[in-house]
């Protein structure tokens, strides 16, 4: 065999990149494997957190916050918790980013709450002077999309086999079910927000951006 | 050979003088016999380094190869059905050996990982804080609590910890009037004090009036009647009774604890939880702190 290889550079360069890539595979898998299995209690996005993740890439967040926490004790002071593989089981695309312009947003659910973000996302300025984040009262007048949320939820369960509508895991169903969670949903937020726009929207059937915004935000722990 | 071998020793002698001319203030054969040693080491070095050069140059020059070739040549190259040398040999096993002991044995990660490194940071450091803290003065434990509230608090509390214009609680009073009379209007969830949830209604009208302003205004002067109502639980001076129910003349450690721990959701906006955020001496300075910037005082 190997007298036959080294006659034939093509063949013996084949042979050669196939072994070196066996043992790489067989050195990364197995850890691989074992690390993105989901982290128990991590769950798939409703609906109406699906859609403000839509918003969060829409408005391109991530290039000035990160969602992945390092184990460094400075990080998990200001963050909570460092980050496991296994908690990104469900998003589809990831969100780690690598630019820090702004705080870590990978537990934000765990320290903010429904009433700042308003403040926040309207104008920043007003709870963190100082900041460069602009603002996003658009959101407070622009509709949630929550039909394709429900398309992409939809596609990661039958596609990829997101646990969706099974025991203890958020509930799907159909179209018109999703969209009526959904409004169920947004009603709790908006319980806890002060714009009588968004309240009035949101109690007239649609859902603004912000009330979606906040929704993932929240379930970011 | 002769002439090649005069040459050799031409050659070490040579370079035995350059290095003996280079650093010879080092060979004094005084008392500090490490420098010798060094220069007779660098001696040894150059005879041998010539001496084997000399052997290789010579069976170049002389050695014809002999045995017996393989079937196969390139382009006229052929291949000896030599042994291996023994030193490749040995060579060749003992890395065979030394894969399996790095393979099982040797492999960086069985010493190191990231998450034990951070386990370490953050013990040593709980260690030190305990140490450091052991017994905090009341001086220690405001600036303590400045600085934990600018990073933990001041995010919605304002750097003034004033409430950022009604957007959160405004820290430098215990209450405001208007939350007095919400709360005794509306009641209040527990905060896990013994005493439970505070129900709806307990008074209204001009008593509930008097309460707030009595309570806002620090409980100085005369008692309103109606307190009564309120001193079943929190005491006759409104202070919470060590700690059963909350404290409504200021915020003091228990208190502080118990919304770390649950957060707390009222008229103004709800407040997460910090729990495993802020530990004991700190939820001590902060109280600390948070008593000594009232305002009025």
């Amino acid at each position: 065999m190997f007298h036959w290889l080294e006659q034939r550079p093509f063949f013996f360069a084949v042979v050669l990149f196939l072994t070196v890539a066996f043992a790489g595979v067989i050195e990364a898998l197995p850890d691989f494997a074992k690390a993105s299995q989901p982290v128990v209690g991590t769950k798939p996005y409703t609906t109406l957190q699906l859609a403000g993740r839509q918003v969060y890439i829409k408005e391109n967040c991530l290039s000035c916050h990160s969602q992945l926490i390092r184990p460094f004790k400075s990080e998990t002071d200001r963050y909570g918790m460092y980050s496991l593989s296994g908690e990104y089981a469900y998003d589809r695309p990831f969100l780690w980013g690598s630019k820090r312009t702004g705080p870590d947003l990978m537990r934000i659910g765990n320290y903010r709450t429904t009433d700042w973000h308003e403040n926040h996302m309207m104008d920043p300025s007003s709870v963190v002077p100082g900041t460069v984040m602009p603002s996003y009262a658009h959101q407070f007048t622009n509709t949630a999309d929550l039909a394709t949320a429900y398309a992409n939820a939809n596609t990661q369960k039958e596609v990829f086999g997101v646990p969706y509508d099974q025991d203890g895991m958020p509930k799907l169903g159909t179209w018109a079910e999703a969209e009526a969670a959904a409004l169920e949903e947004a009603k709790t937020v908006v319980a806890d927000m002060k714009n009588q726009q968004v309240k009035d929207a949101v109690a007239g059937g649609s859902v603004p951006e912000i009330v979606a915004m906040i929704a993932y935000l929240n379930s970011l722990k | 050979m002769n002439s090649m071998f005069k040459g050799g020793i031409i050659l070490i002698i040579a370079l035995m003088a350059a290095t003996y001319f280079m650093a010879g203030d080092a060979f004094s054969l005084g008392e500090d016999y490490i420098n010798d040693l060094t220069m007779l080491g660098a001696f040894a070095i150059i005879a041998i380094t010539v001496f084997v050069a000399l052997k290789y140059i010579n069976q170049i020059k002389n050695d014809t190869a002999s045995g017996e070739l393989v079937e196969d040549n390139w382009d006229g190259i052929g291949e000896y059905t030599n042994d291996i040398p023994v030193g490749w040999g040995v060579i060749f096993i003992g890395t065979i050996v030394w894969m399996f002991w790095y393979m099982f044995v040797g492999y960086p990660t069985n010493q190191f990982s990231q998450v034990g490194q951070y386990n370490e940071e953050v013990n040593e450091y709980n260690v030190k804080f305990q140490s450091q803290w052991d017994n905090p003065t009341a001086d220690t434990l405001k600036a303590m609590g400045e600085s934990v509230f600018g990073v933990q608090c001041a995010p919605c509390h304002g750097v003034d910890a004033e409430g950022i214009a009604g957007k959160a609680q405004d820290l430098t009073q215990r209450i405001s009037k208007e939350q007095v009379l919400t709360v005794i209007q509306n009641g209040q969830e527990g905060l896990g004090y013994a005493m439970g949830a505070m129900p709806a209604g307990m008074a209204s009208g001009a008593d509930a009036e008097a309460i707030a302003t009595w309570v806002v205004g620090g409980m100085k002067g005369e008692k309103p009647a109606s307190f009564v109502a309120c001193a079943s639980c929190h005491g006759e001076d409104g202070k919470g009774m060590n700690g059963m129910s909350p404290n409504l003349a200021e915020y003091d450690v228990v208190l502080m604890a118990k919304v770390i721990e649950n957060g707390k959701k009222s008229s103004i906006g709800e407040m997460p939880s910090f729990k495993g955020r802020i530990n004991e001496t700190q939820t001590k300075a902060l109280s600390a702190f948070l008593n000594s910037i009232k305002a009025g005082e």
